[in-house]
């Protein structure tokens, strides 16, 4: 993938290799349970807790069907992808604009309104969940998509507007004075210019985003009922099975499928943000 | 917590709106000369819509099978069932209930919350309420008491059994057997219990490692663990709270309760002080314990479905849990049906909740979904399935022992509070980070603190 | 006339400048404000008043009743000490793991893209999975870690059973679900880092510590602390792992926070005693916050 970009620049120390390995070796420590959760969503549910463990099985497609089967699943995944990609693109928006704000503009007070942004996560969610829902309830707007969008904005844009900031503050102090010699608006320059060479921390804060709306669980139980309800929901009902037992063939067949969307969707980033490295868009 | 009870203002004006709706009834009754006011019931023009908010657990079940059989009866009342994770359920439907305008007509409940939902006031009287839509061959003296007691508080019945499940002894036949010991009747007591318990501790493949233990159930930091030893408590004739709430258990009886759950653990398999509801089930069918205190509403899953165990039917015995000074030990886990007395579609609620209640709907759920029945006649019947049979008999005694000793949570709006406040204080008996005493000491004066 | 003129317009100027300045806060502010004035607002009341369930509105103001009750729990005392462990462990341990790894597969080679991608899995598997398959994997009687660890010939641990090491077995799979996000975040930095510095540097003669300590080090401090900054108001709000993970158990070894919180309002709705511990928590991570904020800032100004 990353092709484009030349490893023959000059020699290749010994360090490289040791880099590299240790790279992947910790990427497969991590990724073990992964692997284990994968294995067992192949597992009939009888097969799961043995004991041994069992590496080798005949596995089963049977949970992934009996799920997939299910009338809410498809609404619940299409609620999932509208609100997290809904509330990361307002987010990394409006975020980054008050990120960049904070960064570069001299402005009064602004310091002091960022600061209680940010302390406005101090707040456990727990707390906000219940009069959210009173506040949708009487504007009618309980069981909405904007609702869900919105109320995940609220821990989403101080997160990028900090994150923002921090990689925005790396940049150059140049960048923008020479766009607004060049006759660029305080917009223009940020949009035109900073956006473009930002794109990296932009990008990666945006697939944090999407995973934090992604599997959120406490906003989504108490603000939908059917029609905006999201995977997390359902997830959450399969594990408080109370009646036949946590079923963990569907369990980890649901995490399996959840996890597939968004693993894509950074690959897709990723080889976008190589490219553009390549294309000298940014600097590598 | 500090609550205010509407409990006046509410009944006065449940009691204006149900006069109204009889009113609008008799009314229709009147001028369709039939016997229902077919109106309410939806009509082939126009159907009535109701929605119901249920434990996720079952939720997709009755939606797919049950909502079909009832449109049988009743093609024009669309049932729409949400279902909502167990844990949250009860604060969702506080929620939604006392709004202006509720989402759901029927509230489907767990065991202690009838009261908690009761008090706010939002819930119809279906004895005096609904009576006019009951129909009269609708035997209210058929259900076993204690299930029907589940749906009621300060003497007005709010609910009725729909799903009923008792926490019972299951056994596994064939590691009995294999310690050379009789398989457990229900006369077994805690005595021989434990006396048996050492002998199930065995090795069964002879490598030399012990690999099936005595006993798993419910150890860990939950608010279900404290039935365990609420259970043991009850069938030596012991009780949680007094007749004005007050607690009872901060004695030496309470202590001998806890401290027999504790000593569970020591024939309990590795790790299974961090073991509840899944992790003892999981044990249970992989035939590595011998018995399990669990709910009766696994069995299917766990003697007879050869996707989810390794057990077969015939291995597997389910009894009352065992015998204490007193009587046999169960305990009460019933999901009530309740209506929203909000709800702009009361009587097609409840000829939803009727019929799945009735003696017809009983039998035709436990035959074709295997849920339990609350009802005498019902548990009289030969049941389609084989499995049942076993499972009906333990049933009906576990509903006498249940009724005799008051096996169940505390009947109080404050219920899961104090449910929460047992589970944290058995949590660090069970654990060890504190003494059976001190941890009942605590809870006593917490609860107390909480009911006053 | 004329100096009029150009005044007014050098003020019309000034406005329209100052404007488009505050036009960069504007959206971020009036969500936030629109969506979170009134909750707070709320949580605050209630924590000093009686709620009546019938309605989820304050009837009576109590004062400090709530709060008062809230200190004096012993529960609660104990839920921010094990908080505070937590906490203390958890955060420099994935700090430090997602910089290192950050590093570590930001190096140039063919699959680099892949494996970023790859490695925010544990990020997006949903915590109540994520919890259970670490059960399972811990479990002393089916889990695999103490197969291997037995085949290896030694005792086999309880990990979710023995009290101090539960709290450290929720560290673990809260390190291993939370060092994705450090990696990913630093991986961006150190992506944006400007080549040129390091090219000069280099033909300078600078080696490897020097060019570490006086160019990476300073260029990446702000993102560093912003991403420490992010990580400690997200740990602070972490129930999910422990309540999928061990329920708060063993006893109440793992009982955080804002699980007792969660506890409280959702299971024993008691959600006025929850309101108040919501504003001390509230207000603790405000005091630390800032505290951080002024750190940062001095090691920004250092550089």
């Amino acid at each position: 993938m990353s092709a484009a970009v030349s490893v023959r620049r000059r020699k290749v120390p010994v360090g490289h290799y040791v880099r590299v390995t240790s790279g992947v070796v910790a990427c497969l420590l991590f990724l073990f349970p992964v692997f284990w959760m994968v294995l067992t969503s192949f597992k009939m549910p009888r097969d799961i807790f043995t004991t041994p463990p069992t590496l080798f099985f005949t596995p089963t497609l049977e949970t992934y069907i009996s799920y997939m089967s299910r009338a809410d699943i498809p609404y619940r995944m299409l609620n999932t992808v509208i609100v997290a990609f809904g509330s990361a693109f307002i987010s990394i928006i409006a975020g980054s604009m008050a990120g960049y704000a904070l960064a570069r503009i001299r402005l009064r007070g602004a310091g002091m309104l960022g600061a209680l942004i940010l302390l406005s996560r101090g707040v456990p969610p727990i707390a906000l969940a219940v009069p959210m829902f009173l506040v949708a309830r009487s504007l009618g707007l309980t069981d909405k998509h904007i609702t869900l969008i919105l109320a995940y904005c609220t821990f989403l844009i101080p997160y990028v507007m900090w994150l923002m900031r921090g990689f925005f503050m790396a940049l150059p102090k140049e960048l923008e004075e020479s766009a607004m010699i060049d006759g660029c608006t305080r917009f223009g320059a940020f949009f035109r210019i900073i956006v473009p060479i930002s794109l990296p921390g932009i990008l990666s804060t945006m697939i944090f985003s999407v995973i934090l709306a992604w599997e959120e669980l406490l906003f989504a139980l108490v603000l939908t009922n059917r029609n905006a309800s999201t995977i997390p929901v359902s997830i959450a009902g399969i594990a408080g099975d109370s009646v036949n037992g946590a079923n963990w063939g569907a369990l980890t067949a649901v995490g399996t499928l959840t996890v597939v969307p968004v693993v894509i969707f950074a690959l897709l980033v990723q080889k976008w943000l190589i490219q553009g490295l390549a294309d000298g868009a940014t600097k590598g | 917590m500090k609550q205010t009870s509407t409990g006046k203002f509410s009944v006065s004006r449940r009691a204006v709106f149900a006069a109204g709706l009889s009113a609008v009834a008799a009314i229709s009754i009147l001028a369709t000369g039939a016997s229902y006011a077919q109106d309410a019931l939806g009509t082939a023009e126009q159907p009535v819509e109701i929605r119901m908010i249920a434990n996720e657990a079952f939720a997709n079940q009755w939606q797919t099978n049950m909502v079909p059989e009832f449109n049988k009866v009743y093609p024009n009342i669309k049932v729409t069932i949400d279902g909502v994770p167990y844990a949250e359920l009860l604060a969702k439907s506080l929620l939604d209930a006392t709004g202006p305008a509720p989402t759901y007509d029927i509230i489907i409940a767990d065991d202690p919350w009838i009261p908690q939902l009761a008090s706010a006031g939002v819930l119809v009287d279906l004895k005096k309420d609904a009576a006019a839509w009951t129909s009269a061959d609708y035997d209210w003296a058929d259900f076993n008491a204690a299930p029907l007691a589940a749906g009621e508080w300060n003497g007005v019945q709010y609910g009725v059994p729909l799903r009923s499940n008792l926490l019972l002894m299951f056994t596994n036949k064939a590691l009995y057997e294999k310690a050379g010991l009789p398989a457990p009747t229900p006369e077994l007591t805690w005595e021989q219990f434990f006396q048996q318990a050492e002998k199930l501790v065995q090795d069964t493949n002879g490598d030399g490692k012990v690999d099936a233990w005595a006993v798993d159930t419910y150890f860990m930091r939950d608010a279900l663990t404290p039935t365990i030893w609420q259970t043991i408590l009850n069938s030596n004739g012991g009780a949680l709270l007094d007749a004005g709430n007050k607690p009872t258990f901060n004695n030496e009886a309470g202590v001998k309760a806890l401290q027999t759950h504790i000593d569970l653990l020591k024939y309990a398999p590795t790790g299974a002080v961090s073991h509840g509801f899944n992790e003892s089930l999981q044990a249970f069918r992989q035939g590595q314990v011998a018995s399990m205190f669990m709910w009766g509403s696994v069995f299917k899953g766990t003697a007879v479905d050869p996707s989810t165990t390794t057990l077969k039917p015939e291995q597997v015995g389910i009894q009352v849990m065992p015998v204490g000074s007193k009587s046999a030990g169960a305990h009460r886990g019933i999901w009530s049906g309740a209506i929203n007395n909000k709800s702009e579609n009361q009587q097609a609620a409840w000829a939803l909740l009727q019929w799945l209640s009735s003696k017809e709907g009983e039998v035709w759920q436990s035959n074709a979904l295997g849920v339990f029945p609350a009802r005498k006649s019902t548990l009289a019947t030969t049941p389609e399935h084989e499995w049942l049979k076993p499972v009906f008999a333990a049933l009906q005694q576990g509903y006498d022992a249940a009724g005799e000793g008051q096996m169940w949570r505390p009947r109080h709006p404050k219920s899961d509070a104090v449910q929460q406040v047992l589970a944290d204080e058995t949590a660090r008996a069970v654990a060890g980070q504190a003494t059976p005493q001190e941890a009942l000491q605590a809870a006593a004066e917490k609860i107390e603190k909480l009911l006053d | 006339m004329a100096t009029v003129g150009r005044s007014r317009s050098r003020g019309a100027a000034k406005l329209a400048d100052l404007t488009s300045r505050w036009a960069f806060m504007a959206p971020a502010t009036i969500i936030l404000l629109a969506m979170l004035a009134y909750p707070i607002l709320y949580t605050i009341e209630i924590s000093f008043s009686e709620l009546d369930l019938a309605t989820f509105t304050a009837t009576e103001w109590v004062g400090w009743d709530n709060y008062i009750e809230v200190l004096n729990d012993a529960r609660f005392w104990e839920s921010l000490r094990i908080t505070g462990i937590y906490l203390v462990l958890a955060l420099p341990l994935q700090m430090i793991l997602g910089f290192g790894i950050a590093f570590l597969i930001n190096a140039n080679w063919q699959g680099r893209g892949l494996v970023r991608a790859l490695f925010i899995i544990p990020m997006v598997v949903a915590p109540v999975v994520a919890g259970g398959v670490w059960r399972m994997i811990l479990d002393p009687l089916w889990g695999l870690a103490n197969y291997v660890i037995g085949l290896a010939g030694f005792e086999p641990l309880d990990w979710l059973g023995n009290p101090s090491l539960a709290m450290l077995t929720v560290v673990i799979i809260d390190t291993w679900r939370w060092t994705p996000f450090v990696t990913l975040i630093a991986t961006a930095a150190l992506m944006s880092l400007p080549k040129d510095v390091f090219e000069a540097a280099e033909i300078d003669g600078a080696n490897w510590w020097t060019m570490f300590w006086s160019i990476t080090l300073p260029l990446l401090l702000p993102i560093i602390a912003a991403t420490f900054v992010v990580r400690w108001l997200g740990a602070v709000k972490m129930f999910d792992i422990a309540l999928a993970a061990t329920n708060g158990g063993p006893g109440a070894a793992t009982k955080v926070i804002n699980l007792f919180i969660y506890e409280e309002a959702f299971r024993s709705l008691k959600f006025a005693e929850s309101a108040a511990m919501a504003v001390i928590i509230l207000v603790l991570t405000m005091v630390l916050t800032a505290l951080f904020l002024r750190g940062s800032r001095k090691l920004e100004e250092m550089y």
